[in-house]
């Protein structure tokens, strides 16, 4: 009797003459998450079982596997070869102690001599005789055990189900170049394009020495946590403190930010295209912060001449994406108490609703050009 | 690079680091081992404790308790002391000692603070009224890690007991430790000490106290230190502490003097333009506090850190306020807005008049360049 685990994907199995794209690509992530770990990764039928491993690491590839997008649900399981005897052998190992139960069987090997309702008596009916302390509910049964009867005179025995992250599999839908901040929203929005299949490249902006390395390391935690769902990911850090000092300097403080962000997606969009990145990704919630007006987004969108900018956290309120950074590992990082960006030069009163005039003219009090060479040569490059 | 955050830690001296390299690599027995080579160690180690023990008290009434560190000795004495009644201690301490009190209020122990002048030593005034015949425990830091404003804890002590003859006194002398001369009088019961801020190694402290007090453990195991402290002792760091605290006692005098010159070389070397003074003109000179005016102490930090000087600073860039500035330096009396450019300096014997007034250069250079650019 092997301890194995079956993995049921999602929407894979929607897709017609590219879904062998797809499964191949999810295959390759379960490798890579299951790096270092002796296993073997076999496709059953519109599923996958993951056999071959040491059976003290059933729970340690559980958590990895149930972290990679396209991962429906998984179950730990017994593989025994097809008899009632090795069946409930497995099944006694699954069962509950006491409460309620229902075997649930699937019978593709057609040539059993039971159908799937006389197996479901019979080793209900064992496993009652067993146990006195359990009783049969089929309606909503505290515990269900499935069997599965393959064609190839092996069977698989399993518990409950184990929700995935769900999702597409990260890489079969393209590359996108997200900016991240050392907050609660950007993470989220790289987790919610990775699951539906977009490779994540960071870019991250710091202003040292008025921000520490502490920032930065955050982010880097940030990323490290992102990069877990999303098959790693390379964060870009891109030093900003001399054109915060020169819009400080030279142009009207309160348009300190709307201005700064225009060249944040400036640098992101010169960045992505070298790295072949086909979109901007920004965390980015409507009306959530001053500059995040329809007015502020439509001005450090303007700059991004070629690229799309995806904002997939834009209709969700503050507490939703709460939920999300928690349930993803990334909150408590994200609430560490160190700036990212400088306060220093925060306007007091920063411009709410720009008007793409008044931007432009305070604009070209600056040397546009000039300070983006200089910020894309302090680029340092980390690969997560 | 020239150090100058010798508060946070010293650089060990590798004199002591020879000395004791016998007790990591061929010394290396478990003290409490019942074999000759376990025993020989131990019997060391009761000399060693000894001769620390001697440097501030004397061994009739103290007795030495190895730690892992300062924290820990605070710990220790906070909450094997502290049981009942109330607790009072003051805004200057350093947060081993004040976090402990914060924790003493989750226990439903009252806990009062007594408020600092604007020099950074205690209102001894108030700290007395604070304390009454229910006061279990007193903490009073020797030297503020912060400002370096020393706290007369002799004194201090007598005037608690002759309130409460029952009230512990214990004082945090990590800061003044091999540095300050001084001699613990008999109405100190509780001492903490730190071998790294010394030249020794990080991961070794100790807690003096009054060998007649009865304390129960804070780490409970297989009994070492006297049942007071159990874990394998540190043999390698309790050894190197050793070493630098008698190395620090014999120069302590020739040490201070030469600290007072480096202290006096920054005060007068740095610009006033830039640069306010918070330490009191009487603070231990091994540590100076300075505002820098206008702009905040970790940019500065980072900026010099970059030109080769490596500082301290009493702020933070937190995006959480109350984080953000120290709150020893605001219960100096000091108002946010300074309180946001407080740099802390501080001198070993191993730093040099040149160093220093290069620093002083590398500061004033730094603020004078940095208020153009924010201004």
């Amino acid at each position: 009797m092997d301890k194995v685990i079956i993995v049921r994907y999602c929407e894979i199995h929607l897709k017609g003459n590219n879904r062998g794209f797809f499964e191949r690509i999810f295959v390759e992530n379960m490798e890579r998450a299951l790096k270092g770990i002796k296993h073997e990764i076999r496709k059953q039928s519109g599923r996958y079982v993951i056999e071959g491993f040491e059976s003290e690491q059933a729970s340690y590839i559980t958590d990895k596997v149930k972290n990679v997008f396209g991962v429906h649900t998984l179950s730990a399981a017994y593989k025994v070869s097809t008899s009632l005897d090795n069946i409930f052998e497995a099944v006694i190992k699954l069962a509950p102690v006491s409460g309620t139960f229902k075997i649930d069987t699937h019978r593709a090997d057609k040539t059993f001599n039971m159908n799937s309702m006389q197996i479901n008596a019979e080793i209900g009916g064992r496993l009652l005789e067993y146990n006195n302390n359990l009783r049969v509910d089929v309606h909503s049964p505290q515990a269900v055990i499935g069997i599965d009867l393959r064609e190839n005179g092996t069977s698989l025995v399993f518990g409950n189900l184990i929700n995935g992250v769900g999702g597409m599999p990260v890489g079969t839908a393209g590359k996108g170049m997200l900016l991240i901040s050392g907050g609660i929203d950007s993470p989220v929005a790289g987790y919610m394009m990775a699951k539906r299949g977009m490779r994540i490249e960071c870019i991250h902006f710091h202003s040292y020495p008025y921000t520490n390395m502490q920032a930065k390391e955050k982010v880097e935690e940030l990323a490290s946590v992102l990069a877990k769902y999303s098959c790693g990911t390379v964060l870009n850090v891109v030093k900003v403190t001399h054109i915060q000092e020169e819009i400080h300097k030279k142009c009207n403080g309160d348009f300190m930010v709307t201005i700064l962000r225009r060249f944040m997606f400036r640098i992101a969009e010169r960045l992505a295209k070298k790295c072949g990145s086909q979109c901007l990704i920004t965390g980015e919630s409507l009306g959530q912060v001053a500059s995040q007006t329809i007015e502020g987004m439509t001005s450090s969108g303007s700059v991004v001449s070629k690229l799309p900018i995806l904002r997939p956290l834009c209709g969700f309120d503050k507490n939703e994406i709460i939920e999300r950074s928690r349930a993803m590992g990334a909150y408590e990082i994200s609430i560490k108490p160190y700036e990212d960006c400088c306060t220093v030069f925060l306007p007091r009163h920063p411009v709410i609703h720009p008007k793409m005039r008044d931007v432009l003219e305070e604009e070209a009090k600056l040397d546009i050009e000039a300070l983006i060479s200089e910020a894309l040569n302090s680029l340092e490059v980390i690969k997560i | 690079m020239i150090y100058l955050d010798n508060a946070a830690t010293t650089k060990p001296d590798i004199r002591c680091l020879n000395l004791a390299e016998q007790y990591l690599i061929e010394n290396y027995y478990n003290p409490s081992a019942l074999y000759a080579e376990g025993y020989n160690l131990h019997k060391q180690l009761v000399k060693t404790r000894s001769d620390i023990l001697n440097l501030i008290a004397n061994d009739w009434d103290y007795q030495l308790v190895f730690t892992s560190c300062g924290t820990e000795a605070d710990n220790q004495a906070l909450f094997c002391g502290g049981k009942r009644g109330n607790v009072v201690t003051t805004a200057g301490e350093h947060s081993a000692v004040f976090n402990c009190a914060s924790e003493f209020k989750e226990r439903g122990i009252e806990v009062r603070v007594a408020p600092l002048n604007d020099d950074g030593k205690v209102n001894i005034q108030s700290l007395l009224g604070m304390i009454d015949d229910r006061t279990s425990l007193v903490s009073v830091i020797h030297v503020n890690n912060e400002t370096g404003a020393i706290n007369d804890v002799n004194g201090i002590a007598q005037a608690v007991k002759a309130i409460n003859s029952r009230a512990l006194f214990h004082s945090d002398g990590v800061q003044a430790f091999g540095k300050i001369p001084f001699k613990m009088s008999a109405d100190v019961d509780l001492y903490s000490v730190s071998a790294h801020k010394i030249n020794g190694v990080k991961g070794c402290g100790a807690l003096i106290k009054r060998k007649n007090l009865i304390i129960k453990p804070l780490i409970c195991g297989g009994g070492q230190e006297n049942g007071l402290r159990s874990g394998t002792e540190n043999v390698f760091a309790i050894k190197a502490f050793e070493y630098a605290a008698k190395s620090k006692y014999e120069n302590i005098q020739l040490n201070y003097k030469f600290a007072q010159t480096l202290n006096a070389a920054m005060r007068e070397k740095l610009d006033g333009q830039f640069f306010d003074i918070i330490s009191p003109a009487d603070a231990s000179p091994y540590i100076l506090s300075v505002a820098a005016k206008g702009v905040r102490g970790e940019i500065i930090l980072h900026e010099v850190n970059d030109k080769g000087l490596i500082i301290g600073t009493g702020s933070a860039c937190s995006s959480n306020d109350k984080k953000r500035y120290s709150r020893v330096i605001l219960a100096c009396g000091i108002d946010e807005e300074r309180a946001d450019g407080v740099l802390r300096i501080s001198f070993s014997a191993e730093n040099t008049v040149e160093e220093v007034e290069e620093a002083a250069n590398i500061l004033n250079e730094t603020v004078k360049m940095r208020k153009e650019i924010m201004e």
